[in-house]
This record gives C-alpha cells, structure tokens and sequence, in this order.
C-alpha cells in the first residue's frame, strides 16, 4: 500500500531519477530552518519519493552565510536547494545571482507577498514578546520593552546569527524609517543574546525580565513547564516568511525542485504545523495564529541589508 | 658485534621509517603551515594592516596574552602548592586526594564552562539557593579562573611527578636536621629541585590556555569578550565577507608566533615526557607530621570547582523544563533521549571513532619517532611534532583546511588529520621517555641469544613499553573525545563531533538538552578514565606477582 501511494507520488512531481551525473537522486539542502522541522520535511519527502536522497546541512544563518561565502572561495556553491529563514538573507543570494527562477507546482496557494520568482515561502515565523510568568507591569508592545522598568533585564536575538532578528530589523527599519526602536531598547541596557531560543531559556531562566523571541519557541518553553507567558503586541505579531530555493548551480535540479515543490504540499505543510511553525497555506489546519499580524514591505527593504546591519551594530554594539 | 641493532636488515627498516616518519611529519604539519603563512603573506602588507584596523583583533591577542599569563601564573601556585600538599604533607586517603585535584583534567574544558555558568552564574544554582551569583562568571573574570581551575592539575601532575621522582625528602630532611628552617629548606632544597618541573608546567599551562576555545566561546562570548581563538572562530564560521577572511588568515600566523616564542621546543619535551602520561605512576616519599588543614583546604577546592558545577549541569538535564524548581518532581530523563535522538547520537558515534582512530594512528606515528631516536633524521622529525603540540588549535585547524579543504572538506579525515598533527607528540613523547628508560642491555639479550629484531620487538621492547603505550592511546583518546577547538572550525555536513554539536545547541538555547549532551560527554570521559585506572593497577600488581616469582 505504501509502495502503491509513493509511486503515485513520484510520478506525479516528475522526478524519476533520469540523469546518471553526480548528485544523481541526491539533493543537498543547505537549510537555517529548525532541526526539528527539516527532519520532519525530510522524513515526509522520503516517504513520498524514496529514491530520492537528501542531504541536509543544518546551521543558524550567520554560520550558514559563512558556508556558502566559504564555498564559492573554493570553487562554487555545493548546494541544490536553500531553505532559510528569512526573505532578506535569501534576497542577497539572489541579487548575486545564486538563484535559479523557479516557479514551485503549488505556487498559487502561497499569498503573492510571500514569494518572488526566485523564492517562495514555507511558513511564517512570528516574532512575539515573551516575559516572565507574573511580571508586572507585563508588556503590552514594542515600545514597553524600553521601560525603565525593565532595565538591563531585556534580551533580543542577533540579527547577524539569527535571520528571525534580521527580518524583524527589517520591519522596524522600513515601518519606523529608522532604528529609533532599537535605540531606544539600547538606552535601557538591553542585552543581545545570539538566537530567540536563548532569548526564551534565559527569561525562563530568570536572567531576562523579558525579551523578542518566536511564537513557537516561547509556546513549546511554556507548555514544557518554563515560568514563561507570551504576548502578541498590540501592535501585531511582526511575520517573517521563511523562503525556499533552486540554486543556479544545482547539480540535481530535478531533485532540487521536486524537494521545493514537496515543501508546500499539503503533507510537508502539515509536517510544518506539527513541529510548531504557521504554515504558509492558509489550508492547512493551524490553531496558533496571533490575533494580529504584520509583514513590512520586504522589496523596499532590498538591497539595504548591508547597510541595516551596519546601522544596527553601531546602536547594538557588534 | 657490539650493537647487534644495527645490522642489515635493521638498518634498512629503520631507513623505511625515517622516510615513513619524514613524509608523515611534511603531510600533518609541514605543508598545512607552510601554506597558512603563504596565504597569510600574499594578502600585502596594506590588507594585513587593515584587517587588524578597527575590528577588535588587537584587543583579542592583548586578552590572549593577559589570559594566558595570569592563568599560567595561578596554575603554577597552585598546582605546585597542591603537590607539595599530597606528595609532602600528612594526608589521610593520599589517593584520593590526588584524583581529586586531577579531577578536573577529566572534565572537558568547555563542560566546566558550562557547568559553572550553571552553578555560579545569574539564576544559577548559588543564586537560586543562597541568593548569590558570583559576579564576572560571564566575562573575563569567569575564562581565567575556569582556565585555571582547568591549568592546575596540568602543573600539578608535572610537579608532583618530580617531587615523587626527583626531589629527594631525605635532602630536605637533611636541610631540617642541619638546623634549616621549613621556609629555608622549602626555599633552598625543595624550590630548587622543582624549578625544570615548574617551567615545564608552566609551559603546559601557557600553551593549553592559549589554545582554549570552548571556556572563553562559552563565558566570554556572550559578555563581549574575544580571544583569538573565538575571533577566528566567528570571523571563519560566522562572517560571509572576504576581510573577515583575510583577518583568520593573519590572526591564525600571528597566534602561531606568538606561541612559539613563548614556548621553547624543551619545555614542551619535558612536559609531555614526565607529566600527562606518568599519573599512573606510584609516587612516594612523602614528609609525615605537618598538619591536616591544607589536604581539607584542597578537598574543598575541588568540591567548589568541581563537583558542585557538575552537580548544578546534571540537575539542569534532567529538571524538565527550564526556570522550573530542580526538585525530584520535576525530573525526567526526557532530554537525555532527545539529546540521543537527535544530531547527539550520531555525533558521539562520530567522536568515539575519531578519538580511536586519532588515538591509534597517533600510538604508530609515536612509535615511529620513538624508534628514530638514535637517527639522524628522528632528531628534527621529533622536535617538528613536539612543537606541534604548543601551536593552537585554532591554527593548525585553519592551516589544515587551507592545505586539504578543498578535497576533504566536510569530511572526518579532515578532521582527523589536524588532530595527528597536534596530538602526535602525546604519542611520542611518553613512548621515546620509556624507551630511553628501558635498558638497551635486555634487547641486546635476546639478539645474542638468538631472537631476530622483529622478535626481539615482539617479545621484549613492545611487553616492556605496553604501560608507556597504554598511558598515551587513552591520552589521546580522552583529548580527541572531547576536542573542540580544532573540530568547531572544521566540520561540516555529517561530520559534526559530539562537542560542535553541544555548543551548537547552546547557542541555539537549548539548556537542558545541552546540559544533557555534556553531562554524557564527561561521564564518557571519567569511565574510561576509571577503566584506565583500574587496568593499569591490575597489570602493576600482576607485573609484582611476576616479579616476585
């Protein structure tokens, strides 16, 4: 029966192993997302089409932007596919021509905000606030985490490590036109932490009085057990999508983008609800969404990423 | 025949291995350095310059520096202090005592960073008991004294061997009886006869502190405090622009010379021969009367460095959720599956095979060396893999993937190759010590008798040396279980080791799953440790047995 429904899926997507070159039935993915999730992706993929292997390499985004610059020094980007986790980070590989235009099977179900020609989004990741169970005052917004209140006792995850923190500089620089925020967060003595998961483990931990952190992160800490609570912000959960992508120079590009054209089928899609994450169809069954939501304009913040991080190590410190 | 060692068929095996030791010593750290320096130096002056201009690169080798002479300055009161208290005072459980100040040595560095943010640090075990945090665990207060918790043992071992070997108690004897104060002949007798013991351990100290990434990634990142090996870390794994680069390449040679001119290739020598290996060795000679506080002084020594933040790291792995009370209704082994289950399990699977085969390939290549002793050509090959063991890992690391990179990249044998270059003198040095040791006259024995040079080796030097080789194989076993400097800046897609997987954790906030993942490390480590000792026990008192007979 299992044989039957995965030879129907592989026919499906078009994607028997044909070619005989290196890579054959491998697809090398290069991915930022959550280990957690990518296994459960993979195990998907490996089930609907079991001739095709996948590679996986697994790192936070600063790690893995080291990789790839480390690669093409050597010789050229190894990677079929890149998963990451936010659209600038994915933007700056494009605009130096890494990207392969690719337009997935299931296109159509993605929100057009969520996606361009090169890249399409999977899920969404909300950036939320997270503070010690009883707090008080507890914070409502943004603004309230510069609260004297809290001095010192702030935590925020790296834009440079994590790209969550990258996409959520991004919303703050386009929707405030300036790093205002973030100075206004350093002037109360905020501390930087490099991921929003020890962001969650060190107000859980007692060392933040409360911090930035992601939506499924500050959930699963709580329902564990952790003294934590978790707060959309008046003014909205801030939503980075996390993108996909065919390489130029992928040696397995029929592998490459069945595996991009799996990421939003309905399986892998629950797959990625399972682990926690807000699908990017609307479809699929997800009972977590924030009572509000926002997304900056990511194209009016292309081409600035440089510049952005500059801008906010000079207020942060490196 | 005066030297029946040297006849045909000998000569020209030893000839084979001149050329097999000369190729290995040129493939494992001849080529790698020479092309770090290379491409160090084709970058121009300008680009070397600008590298260092406005990025905290000088400020990482000024803390450097400062960390490894005030840590190598502690350790060497300390441990010295140490030995003269259990190989000369009083004490009651005399072994004991000295598997307490060695504990540390069996605790992975990068664990005890861990562990002591745990127990010490804000919202740690101290802070939630006793409402005290010690202030500065997180920062440059915090590296210095884990490296030196850490350095201790490493001059200790050093000096207590000498006390035990050298330092005769019947001169210092004499000195009292003559009429010397305890200061006078402490100053006079004791110093004196430690002082090569000293400079070796303080050597020791030096080039572990210099070479320590996991302590300095783990307390001093996350307070803004850069080492040139967490520079070079972030700057090669974490930045995607050419200048961080060119900066690994420069910091990289810069950290090669300055340890080499610190440490002298005789230092190195002396240390690896009489310390690491021998702390299986029956020490004696101990001075009795004097009194008991400094042996209790050294037991709550390792209590508080030790084993409380040990304690502090295995109630965080098995407490349930982070933040919750660590009391029994809230432990779960939950975390030591999932630590198992995910990247962890086939991370350690991974670290045990490199830590054999380093460990074995490193016994054959020390044998090598040893063998050459006499050679023309073994001198050289020897002092290249001594004073491979004093240039970082950090280094060696970044000169290894330069060399080998673009073949091996993401592959274990890269890896494996930059542990051969730094752990070969582990194996050589303790092995040529034993050597020299071993009467030649035995070997000479058995060739008049009769015995070829194969036999004669099979049957006398190999059973005479197999303590010397059984010391070095879990040596190296230990180091290469538990390395991360050189394994942080080398891995890639299926060749995480157990440690790169730990810190990665950290980083990403998982605590109880990081603590988990150490605490099983370090339990790893102390078995075999305790195996170790047991064996060596066993096969001293049947080698009595025998001799007795």
């Amino acid at each position: 029966m299992t044989v039957a429904a995965c030879g129907q899926a592989s026919t499906g997507s078009g994607s028997q192993p044909t070619s005989g070159g290196a890579g054959g039935d491998t697809v090398r993915l290069y991915t930022t997302v959550t280990q957690e999730t990518v296994d459960a992706v993979v195990a998907a993929f490996a089930e609907a089409q079991p001739d095709t292997q996948v590679e996986v390499f697994r790192a936070p985004t600063g790690e893995l932007n080291a990789r790839i610059a480390a690669e093409r020094r050597e010789g050229g980007l190894q990677a079929d596919v890149l998963w990451l986790t936010d659209p600038l980070s994915m933007q700056q590989f494009d605009a130096e021509g890494l990207l392969a235009a690719y337009a997935p099977a299931e296109v159509d179900a993605v929100p057009a905000e969520y996606r361009t020609d090169t890249f399409t989004g999977t899920r969404l990741l909300n950036l939320v606030i997270v503070h010690e169970a009883g707090l008080d005052p507890a914070p409502r917004d943004w603004p309230d985490l510069a609260d004297p209140a809290y001095r010192d006792a702030v935590a925020i995850p790296d834009p440079s490590f994590a790209g969550s923190a990258f996409g959520a500089l991004g919303y703050f620089a386009e929707t405030d036109g300036g790093l205002d925020f973030y100075q206004s967060l350093a002037d109360n003595g905020v501390v930087q932490v490099p991921s929003p998961g020890e962001v969650t483990s060190g107000v859980a931990e007692g060392r933040f009085m409360a911090g930035m952190t992601l939506d499924a992160d500050a959930r699963a800490a709580a329902e564990a057990g952790s003294p934590v609570e978790l707060v959309v912000p008046e003014s909205g959960a801030i939503a980075v999508y996390s993108p996909i992508a065919v390489t130029e120079s992928a040696a397995n590009t029929e592998g490459a983008e069945a595996f991009v054209d799996f990421s939003l089928t309905v399986p892998a899609q629950e797959a990625i609800a399972g682990t926690g994450w807000e699908p990017i169809r609307d479809d699929v069954e997800w009972e977590n969404e924030p009572a509000t939501q926002v997304s900056p304009d990511w194209p009016a913040i292309y081409d600035r990423q440089d510049e952005l991080l500059e801008e906010y190590q000079a207020v942060i410190g490196g | 025949m005066a030297n029946p060692g040297r006849a045909g068929p000998a000569r020209s095996a030893l000839r084979g291995a001149t050329v097999l030791a000369a190729v290995g010593a040129l493939l494992l750290v001849g080529f790698p350095l020479v092309e770090l320096f290379a491409a160090a130096v084709s970058q121009g002056p300008a680009t070397v310059v600008a590298a260092f201009r406005g990025t905290g690169a000088l400020q990482a080798i000024v803390t450097t520096l400062l960390t490894g002479t005030v840590v190598t300055v502690f350790s060497v009161v300390g441990g010295t202090a140490a030995a003269l208290v259990t190989e000369r005072g009083a004490q009651r459980g005399r072994s004991w005592l000295r598997a307490a100040v060695l504990l540390p040595l069996v605790i992975p560095p990068f664990v005890a960073a861990l562990s002591w943010g745990q127990a010490y640090g804000t919202a740690g075990l101290s802070d939630d008991l006793l409402g005290l945090p010690l202030p500065g665990v997180y920062g440059l207060a915090g590296v210095v004294t884990v490296l030196t918790v850490h350095a201790v043992p490493l001059v200790y071992v050093v000096a207590a061997g000498a006390l035990a070997s050298r330092a005769e108690p019947d001169l210092e004897r004499a000195a009292r009886s003559s009429g010397a104060s305890a200061a006078t002949a402490f100053r006079t007798v004791t110093l004196p006869l430690l002082r090569p013991a000293i400079v070796a351990g303080a050597a020791l100290a030096f080039i572990t502190t210099v070479n320590a990434f996991g302590v300095p990634a783990v307390l001093g990142t996350p307070a803004g405090v850069a080492t040139v090996t967490t520079r070079i870390y972030s700057d090669l794994v974490f930045a995607a622009d050419p200048q961080a680069f060119v900066r690994v390449l420069v910091l990289a040679s810069g950290l090669v010379v300055l340890t080499l001119s610190v440490v002298g290739v005789a230092d190195v020598r002396d240390a690896l021969g009489d310390g690491l290996t021998r702390t299986g060795a029956p020490l004696g000679g101990a001075v009795s009367g004097g009194p008991r506080w400094p042996g209790a002084l050294l037991w709550g020594y390792a209590l508080a460095t030790s084993v409380l933040p040990l304690l502090a790291l295995v109630l965080v792995g098995i407490t349930q959720a982070v933040g919750l009370a660590p009391v029994p209704a809230n432990w779960t082994l939950g975390h030591f599956r999932a630590a198992m289950s995910g990247l962890g399990g086939p991370a350690l699977a991974r670290s045990v095979l490199l830590a054999t085969v380093a460990a074995t390939t490193v016994l054959l290549l020390g044998g090598l060396l040893a063998a050459l002793r006499h050679r023309r050509g073994g001198k050289p090959l020897a002092t290249m893999a001594t004073l491979t063991f004093a240039v970082p890992g950090s280094a060696l690391a970044v000169a290894v993937l330069l060399a080998y990179g673009p073949w091996l990249r993401d592959t274990l044998a890269l890896i494996l190759i930059a542990y051969l270059a730094k752990f070969w003198a582990l194996g050589h040095r303790p092995i040529a010590g034993a050597a020299g040791r071993q009467p030649p006259e035995l070997a000479w024995a058995a060739r008049v008798s009769g015995a070829g040079p194969a036999t004669t080796v099979r049957t006398v030097t190999i059973p005479l040396l197999l303590p010397a080789l059984a010391g070095a194989w879990l040596v190296v076993f230990l180091f290469g279980l538990h390395e991360v400097t050189m394994s942080s800046l080398l891995y890639g897609p299926g060749s995480e080791t157990l440690a790169v997987v730990i810190l990665n954790l950290r980083q990403l906030g998982d605590v109880p799953v990081t603590a988990a993942l150490a605490v099983l490390l370090t339990g790893m480590v102390l078995l075999a440790t305790a195996l170790l000792a047991v064996a060596s026990r066993t096969s001293r008192r049947l080698v009595s047995r025998r001799d007795r007979a």
